[in-house]
């Protein structure tokens, strides 16, 4: 596979910071992957995914030290909190969607055909005529991601895109993921959400205090669920299930 | 009311540029006229423009609102401190010529807020962002005209949900001028912070949709415009030219 991204010890300090946020990363992002990063508030998840698509310290300023290649044409990134996402100039939901193609200068057939691929992979066309800030949140989190997908973006950045939705929503979304990624995109999700990130990521990293504290596949790596944490209280012996399959076969044996 | 409030009136269906031209006119007006007559001329066009966009009511009675500060200053600098003839006014005499002025004043600022509050009602900010980018206006400079005509209405709605939520925490709004001077600061606060935390992240979200980019924008619905309105756009500039003219013909007469 491609490699999209690469960082090779990578560190990244906000400007004013002490600490850095991000220390001695090294990873690989190529097309195909969905990367799941998990770690716990101010690990430094939402900063990976800034460096590895090249906003930081780009557009957040600060400082970058060690080798990072982005061969990505174009990177997308979904928020958690959607409606800071919001352009403000768009008085329905088709034209926010259509907003990132319009920038690229495509022809409008192709900017309305995308707007409208990216609406129906996130099954939100109902929502084409309204006016996106009279969604809800958890509607206005798909068409955020509807919105990053209409770029066809060689990497998607995803930090936690659940936040504002239903379990049956944040299923949906998260179901969209491997599609994306099949189509040759390399999806990168920052997530507290590891049964849902387990179900669908292809390779995991966790962080703790900018540090890559474990990498590899996500039963190897997303163990705090819910599953894990009774199989634990059970005082079943590592590694744990960590979800309800692996539960099952476990028990089975 | 402050913002755009949707309708079907002419001054809505009118190309933007028409709306704003209208405006503008009004602004640059009120500086070349300066006879009570001239003034009160250009307050009974700034009251038609608002009729015309069916926003009257709301516009007239925040315009009065707004300017209301300055006619008092007005009237008790240019009352108290005018030329001589004085007319008894209950226990003080004020200035005949210092009212006048007062009047032309209050008037020339009075007309320029109006007309500018009908135009923020019935400029549409997406409208607007379309005709200028159908233009080839960089989208920087859209984006900060555009902005300017949402910032208002988005600053109030914040600052209405802030109001409920540290209502809910107990903070009172009511009593005497010093208790609601002290209630500013919990609404002040978190309004300005709140404001520059989600820049930063709507500065992202447009980088990454491409808005930084230097591909010509595509316009998806740019608003019609005929030659009607653009010789009107002409001749209202013609008409402005004008009355500099005359206003600078009199001074050197």
């Amino acid at each position: 596979m491609t490699a999209l991204v690469v960082l090779e010890r990578v560190t990244f300090t906000y400007a004013g910071a002490v600490r850095p946020a991000l220390a001695d990363v090294s990873l690989e992002i190529a097309a195909g992957d969905v990367m799941a990063v998990t770690g716990e508030s101010g690990a430094g998840t939402s900063t990976l995914l800034l460096v590895a698509t090249g906003f930081a310290p780009r557009v957040v300023g600060g400082t970058l030290a060690g080798t990072r290649r982005i061969a990505a044409r174009r990177c997308g990134v979904v928020f958690a909190r959607p409606w800071t996402q919001l352009t403000g100039l768009c008085s329905t939901v088709r034209d926010e969607v259509a907003f990132g193609p319009a920038s690229l200068g495509l022809p409008r057939a192709t900017v309305l055909a995308a707007a409208r691929n990216a609406m129906e992979t996130l099954h939100i066309e109902q929502l084409a005529g309204r006016e996106p800030s009279h969604l809800s949140g958890g509607e206005l989190q798909r068409v955020m991601v509807a919105a990053a997908l209409a770029m066809r973006p060689d990497v998607l950045a995803l930090d936690d895109p659940a936040a504002e939705l239903d379990p049956e929503a944040a299923d949906a979304l998260y179901d969209v993921l491997p599609v994306v990624a099949a189509a040759g995109t390399g999806v990168l999700l920052a997530t507290p959400d590891s049964e849902r990130a387990g179900r669908v990521a292809t390779r995991a990293v966790a962080l703790a205090s900018g540090r890559i504290v474990a990498e590899g596949s996500p039963a190897e790596v997303l163990t705090d669920t819910e599953v894990a944490r009774i199989a634990r209280a059970a005082g079943c012996p590592p590694p744990y299930p960590w979800d309800v399959p692996s539960l099952l076969r476990r028990v089975e044996r | 009311m402050i913002g755009y409030v949707d309708g079907t009136s002419p001054l809505h269906r009118a190309h933007p540029y028409t709306t704003l031209a209208l405006s503008g006119a009004l602004l640059f007006g009120a500086f070349a006229l300066t006879r009570p007559l001239e003034v009160g001329l250009l307050v009974l066009t700034a009251v038609l423009f608002a009729a015309t966009g069916r926003v009257l009511r709301s516009s007239a009675q925040t315009a009065l609102l707004l300017s209301l500060p300055i006619w008092i200053l007005l009237f008790v600098l240019h009352g108290l401190l005018g030329a001589e003839p004085r007319m008894a006014f209950g226990p003080v005499a004020l200035s005949v010529p210092g009212i006048a002025r007062a009047l032309v004043l209050g008037g020339r600022v009075t007309a320029i807020v109006l007309g500018f509050l009908t135009a923020l009602a019935t400029v549409s900010p997406h409208r607007l962002v379309e005709a200028m980018t159908a233009d080839g206006v960089p989208f920087g400079r859209t984006f900060l005209l555009a902005s300017t005509l949402t910032v208002l209405p988005r600053m109030r709605e914040r600052a209405t949900q802030i109001l409920e939520a540290q209502q809910c925490r107990g903070l009172r709004l009511g009593g005497s001028i010093v208790a609601r001077l002290r209630a500013l600061g919990p609404l002040a606060l978190p309004l300005v912070l709140g404001a520059l935390a989600e820049v930063d992240e709507q500065v992202l979200a447009l980088d990454a949709r491409g808005a930084a980019g230097s591909a010509r924008r595509t316009a998806l619905d740019p608003p019609p415009d005929s030659r009607a309105q653009h010789a009107l756009r002409w001749a209202l500039l013609a008409l402005v030219a004008a009355a500099y003219a005359w206003k600078f013909w009199r001074m050197r007469g």
